[in-house]
């Protein structure tokens, strides 16, 4: 009813290896395609700017730590410290007189060579030993940006960044920093999902599941890691950079901190290692819902007249948000991408599911 | 799909807010984004909740210019992010006024405030140069800096010499991240200035493990300790004093030490210790004495006595005594309804308001929107805290030349 399939089947190659094997999903992405490049014009300021624009930013680095973590399988504990070096990189080269095209790439690249040098040293170590070696850079990342005002901008530590402009255009409207971040989530993402048909990403995936047994079969797996590391390091330090560039509009250590971090692996994971569906979910509960917990909260004691202490409540958005969280990943520990997977997957043949059998 | 919880939950808080707003008048807002629920919950109970005792106070009294005012609070969980949701979210319903009370948020919200022109509040957090009002026109660190902080504290050792610093060994402990870093650079300069020796002692985060430190600085012997330190700091610090054996009175510790504090090192152990602070310490103020009798004996307190009982409490009612007063001053020069523009008026014509001896005396103008940067430095005996100096500010010079120096690189 909703996919009219009674399933799918592929007759040739070409079909089986399409980013969209059915044309439900297709327009499913399309018409949130097309929604977002509406949203300007649609969707208040206030969500547009507050909401979106850090969520798509958000999604973006998240899937760039998913590529890592969801599709190599290598746990990564330091990857604020990852776009901070992009963050601070970029907005360094823009101080710098740099065209923010050109410091964007710096910023992915500078990103790229420290989490790819890093990796060089971690990925002598696997799975838990791993994570620790991550967590030391993000401790190392977060001593440096402490102790060198050069870096960070002074004894307060903040660096302002310039205006952002690309193509010679100055950007300085609500619009324009979506549309600039609206652009390099949906980059990623086309980058995601093809990388799910590719030689790499099959790699990847072998790597992932059992690293001998990929080196047993010709797959390179340290070469492939470290790729899988200088890969999303470059996604990490665009998408820090931009954060800083388009909301922020300063960087400041504790943007990229260690909580940050944990943060970012929260979103991966409550998403759905792997998913990229699930790393838009994911984000969007990690990051949007405290927020929109804590306003629904507060709108309800002040409808109600309620008398209630602002301690108490500041602490029911986290106690029911910490539960959101432990729920979810009750009813499905694969995520929230697994979660919306399974309803797709009933809904396929629904209402003619005894076909299936 | 994807974004339809969002929607209907963006949906189910309009909805909340539209029917929340419509029923009151036009009331002079001040948009409180504190963190409640991380870090910084030390102190923003304290300090939120005299904001809104202050808020019925004066409501009770017939509010400012008989309008009545009203204070709004909501949680960030000191997440810059969430914080300019709050702040732009605040800014859409008519609040002009913000304080966030947390260094890394009141960061992030400072350019939005610059380019919107809202007035950004930030005593006692965010970045010590924006006292400096050429730069900074949006931006007020009512209170002292902890540049000037630092350098009152060497102004009261001074005096303790006698006026002479030579040969003197001042010892510095600080947690070592920007906020305890950030004296550092005046200290040197004092240092340089007045030949006194300083030893400098920096302490990993969160401040539980300062053995090192105090053992090194068991060795060295100064004279007098500065310290940098919050919350639980304080506590393991007194601890490792009695362990090597350096006496209480040797410490002087900057504004962020409380009553909880004082208990947890245990008030007898604590006697001789010392604060610099911009508020008068204490539950015996006028202003609090006023609202325990209007509101808590009349069983309308915003929160727990016990509360009030606390110096942040104090603290607060300073802030936000600074914030009304403003408001006051600004319908007295350009009448109702208060702006952004007539607002910062009226912070700008305080002069040696003390709030009815709550605090050091300021006086904003459009050059400094410290107002002055006065404190002063208390001792604990025992019971209450006890004044050992009158408000002082001491090298002002030197502290401008720095905030000058620091301030002048904004927006390059």
């Amino acid at each position: 009813m909703f996919y009219r399939l009674s399933g799918v089947y592929h007759t040739s190659y070409a079909s089986d290896s399409r980013i969209f094997k059915v044309p439900a999903d297709r327009n499913l992405a399309v018409f949130f395609l097309l929604f977002g490049l509406a949203a300007p014009f649609i969707v208040p300021s206030i969500y547009l700017n507050s909401y979106m624009l850090p969520w798509l930013i958000w999604t973006a680095a998240a899937l760039g730590l998913n590529l890592v973590t969801g599709w190599a399988g290598q746990l990564h504990l330091g990857y604020a410290a990852v776009m901070a070096v992009g963050a601070y990189s970029a907005v360094h080269a823009a101080r710098f007189g740099v065209p923010w095209e050109f410091a964007l790439i710096i910023g992915g690249l500078a990103s790229s060579v420290i989490g790819s040098l890093f990796a060089f040293a971690a990925l002598r170590v696997k799975g838990l030993y791993l994570a620790l070696t991550t967590l030391a850079m993000q401790f190392i990342m977060d001593w440096v940006l402490h102790h060198s005002p050069t870096v960070t901008g002074g004894s307060h530590a903040s660096l302002q960044s310039p205006t952002l402009a690309l193509l010679g255009q100055p950007i300085t409207s609500d619009a324009g920093f979506y549309y600039v971040a609206f652009g390099w989530c949906v980059l990623v993402t086309i980058f995601m999902l093809n990388l799910k048909r590719t030689g790499l990403g099959r790699a990847l995936v072998a790597v992932r599941e059992k690293d001998y047994a990929a080196a047993i079969l010709g797959v390179n797996s340290f070469y492939y890691k470290i790729l899988a590391f200088a890969a999303s390091s470059f996604i990490a330090g665009v998408s820090g950079a931009l954060l800083v560039a388009t909301f922020f509009f300063l960087a400041t250590p504790e943007q990229f901190s260690v909580a940050v971090s944990i943060q970012a692996l929260a979103m991966v994971i409550v998403g759905g290692l792997g998913s990229i569906i699930g790393s838009y979910f994911g984000v969007a509960l990690i990051l949007l819902v405290p927020g929109v917990i804590n306003n629904l909260v507060a709108a309800i004691a002040h409808t109600l007249g309620a008398q209630v202490n602002v301690e108490t409540l500041a602490h029911i958005p986290n106690a029911a948000y910490g539960a959101l969280i432990v729920i979810i990943l009750l009813i499905e520990p694969l995520g929230l991408g697994k979660l919306y997977g399974n309803i797709r997957e009933y809904l396929m043949v629904w209402p003619f599911d005894q076909f299936r059998k | 799909m994807k974004c339809f919880n969002k929607v209907l939950a963006a949906l189910a808080v309009t909805g909340g807010m539209l029917s929340g707003s419509l029923a009151a008048a036009e009331p002079f807002k001040i948009g409180i984004c504190y963190d409640l629920s991380k870090a910084y919950t030390f102190a923003t109970p304290q300090v939120s909740q005299a904001a809104m005792d202050l808020a019925k106070l004066i409501n009770m009294k017939g509010g400012i210019g008989g309008e009545p005012v009203e204070v709004i609070v909501r949680d960030h969980g000191n997440e810059p992010q969430r914080g300019i949701e709050c702040y732009s979210r605040l800014s859409r319903e008519g609040v002009f006024v913000f304080d966030t009370l947390s260094t890394p948020v009141s960061l992030a919200v400072l350019p939005r405030a610059m380019e919107d022109g809202n007035i950004l509040m930030q005593s006692l957090v965010g970045r010590g140069d924006a006292v400096d009002g050429t730069v900074f026109d949006w931006v007020y660190p009512a209170g002292p800096t902890y540049w000037g902080q630092a350098a009152n504290n060497i102004g009261y050792i001074k005096q303790l010499h006698d006026g002479d610093l030579t040969g003197v060994k001042v010892a510095f402990i600080y947690l070592d991240y920007p906020f305890g870093q950030e004296p550092i650079e005046i200290l040197q300069t004092l240092a340089e200035k007045e030949g006194f020796e300083l030893l400098l002692y920096p302490v990993p985060l969160p401040g539980s493990d300062q053995s090192g430190a105090w053992s090194k600085m068991r060795r060295d012997n100064p004279d007098h300790v500065i310290s940098w330190l919050l919350g639980g700091g304080h506590v393991v610090a007194s601890k490792e004093m009695q362990r090597n054996r350096i006496p209480m009175d040797k410490y002087i510790s900057v504004n962020w030490l409380n009553e909880v504090d004082i208990a947890n090192i245990g008030a007898e152990a604590a006697t001789g210790l010392k604060r610099g602070t911009n508020v008068v310490g204490g539950p015996d103020v006028p202003l609090r004495l006023e609202i325990i009798s209007e509101l808590y004996d009349k069983g309308q307190g915003s929160g727990p006595l016990a509360n009030t009982q606390d110096v942040y409490y104090n603290t607060g009612l300073a802030m936000y005594s600074i914030m009304f007063e403003a408001a006051r001053k600004a319908v007295e020069l350009h009448g109702l309804p208060i702006t952004a523009q007539s607002y910062k008026a009226g912070l700008e014509s305080l002069e040696d308001f003390d709030a009815n001896g709550l605090m050091a005396p300021i006086t904003i103008t459009a050059e400094d929107h410290g107002g002055g940067g006065k404190t002063r430095i208390e001792m604990w005996d025992g019971e209450s805290w006890v004044p050992q100096t009158d408000w002082i500010a001491e090298y002002t010079d030197i502290v401008w030349e720095v905030v000058k120096e620091s301030s002048s690189k904004y927006g390059q």
